[in-house]
């Protein structure tokens, strides 16, 4: 796993995350890095979201990605 | 005689058939829960408004699926019921449960959550309603500690789900039960940690009367069928003719594709005009048995209409063996799995893609030829499976006939 992707996504994460939009599809997470693998960038969301950094937010039929620290409380 | 503080619900017990509001009324007895339940549900009735809040957490500690959260919107009038979280239960597989599971199941629930099941949701799975979040782990905790596991839910593979084939009906063609536990074990990751565009579901049937309408609800349906000729019986023929069953009226003249013969002694069957219907096989089991080679059908993109319209799968191979470890199988399933994840759109269902781009543009992906059966009437409308390149130009099918 290269930590400089991990660091990218995170980065990214934190630069969408200005605004109202907190959640995010893993489809659309993958289409903000269109020069890396499909599969890596969902591997490191997966161990970004394993570390906690990032967290899983589900409706229920879809589940996004968001950062722990936008996570609602309840 | 006190007046009921639930007479919109109350309304739902006077039908013809048992009602949830009694099942409830029943739970409310031992639990707050349930109690909260109902006043939240008649103050839906009565302002015609929902009173829930959904979404937001996911699971228990490593899982990102098999719950729901939901939360009330009036926690000030229904406390009970702030937190109603439902979770999903991994089912066995065809539903096969000893009394002894099933009691510790209730038990675990009774002791975690409200006591209200649901057995079993669309998905298959038992789901267990209304649990708050700090019982989410120490729930699931027992479950695993009782040998029950999360089913899926959210952008990730759904539970699998089959028929009881072998286990109890005489007509599987496949072993469902084995498919279906094999599919489970194989597939956790993509259960139980949402990576896809939106769900995915698999369903097995080991026979063409698809008792778990995988054609209609799954994006991936296996469905147990066979090769060569319908085995008859002449002697149960007989006895059947004997009977009250009326063979020409009853089984040739309803049979689809009209490949049957009778003349009143003899059954026959064009067995390569047979689609499948299972009609007469269905009224005369005794006589009738599917073929020897067995083996099943595969299909992809059935939907339920959500977003967009329903669709019903499409066949994409017509015959595959079927035996473990099932490698050509979970190959097929990857390759496609992998070609929707790429290009699927954010809550695009599989059958969905492939109506976007064109079922030849999925077959080349995955790398499975266009065969006739794929289309219902081959022979007077190919449909547009084929690349300008595949189609034999005159001359060229003239070389070949010589």
């Amino acid at each position: 796993m290269s930590d400089d992707l991990k660091a990218r996504i995170t980065a990214a994460f934190k630069d969408k995350s200005k605004g109202d939009k907190k959640m995010f599809y893993i489809r659309d997470v993958v289409k903000w890095f269109p020069g890396d693998d499909r599969h890596a960038v969902q591997n490191t969301v997966q161990e970004l979201l394993n570390e906690d950094i990032l967290k899983y937010w589900s409706s229920g039929s879809s589940t996004y990605v968001m950062l722990a620290e936008f996570f609602p409380k309840e | 005689m006190e007046k009921s503080k639930t007479p919109l619900l109350d309304q739902l017990e006077g039908g013809k058939w048992p009602s949830f509001v009694k099942d409830m009324k029943q739970a409310a007895e031992k639990s707050p829960m349930a109690k909260d339940l109902i006043s939240q549900l008649e103050l839906s009735y009565k302002e015609k408004i929902g009173h829930w809040k959904h979404g937001g957490i996911v699971g228990v500690k490593g899982y990102g699926g098999g719950v729901i959260g939901r939360y009330s919107d009036r926690p000030d009038l229904f406390p009970a019921v702030q937190h109603f979280h439902t979770m999903r239960v991994n089912h066995p597989t065809g539903w096969f449960y000893t009394t002894k599971a099933l009691r510790k199941l209730c038990d675990i629930w009774d002791k975690h959550g409200s006591g209200l099941t649901n057995m079993h949701g669309s998905t298959g799975d038992a789901i267990l309603l209304g649990m708050k979040t700090d019982q989410l782990q120490p729930c699931f905790d027992d479950l695993s500690d009782s040998g029950f596991d999360l089913g899926g839910s959210g952008s990730a593979l759904r539970t699998p789900s089959a028929c009881v084939g072998p286990g109890r009906c005489e007509w599987a063609c496949i072993d469902s039960l084995d498919i279906c536990y094999n599919l489970t074990m194989n597939y956790q990751g993509k259960m139980h940690r949402p990576m896809f565009p939106y769900k995915f579901k698999i369903k097995v049937s080991a026979c063409p009367n698809d008792c778990v309408a995988s054609i209609a609800r799954s994006d991936f349906s296996i469905i147990g069928t066979w090769k060569g000729v319908i085995r008859i019986d002449q002697k149960e023929i007989d006895a059947y003719a004997a009977s009250d069953l009326d063979i020409q009226k009853e089984v040739c003249d309803l049979c689809p594709t009209k490949c049957m013969e009778w003349d009143g002694k003899t059954l026959k069957i064009h067995d390569g005009d047979c689609n499948r219907c299972m009609h007469c096989i269905n009224l005369m089991p005794k006589a009738l048995r599917p073929g020897k080679e067995k083996g099943a059908t595969i299909l992809v993109g059935g939907k339920a209409p959500i977003l967009e319209g329903a669709l019903l799968s499409s066949v994409i191979v017509p015959f595959m063996k079927l035996e473990p470890p099932y490698t050509e199988l979970k190959d097929l399933i990857d390759r496609i799995q992998d070609w929707w994840d790429e290009h699927g759109k954010s809550r695009e269902r599989l059958g969905e893609l492939i109506k976007r781009l064109g079922m030849r543009v999925f077959l080349r992906a995955v790398g499975l030829p266009a065969v006739p059966q794929m289309v219902k009437a081959p022979r007077s409308n190919p449909y547009v499976f084929f690349w300008p390149e595949d189609i034999k130009k005159p001359d060229e099918i003239a070389k070949e006939v010589k």
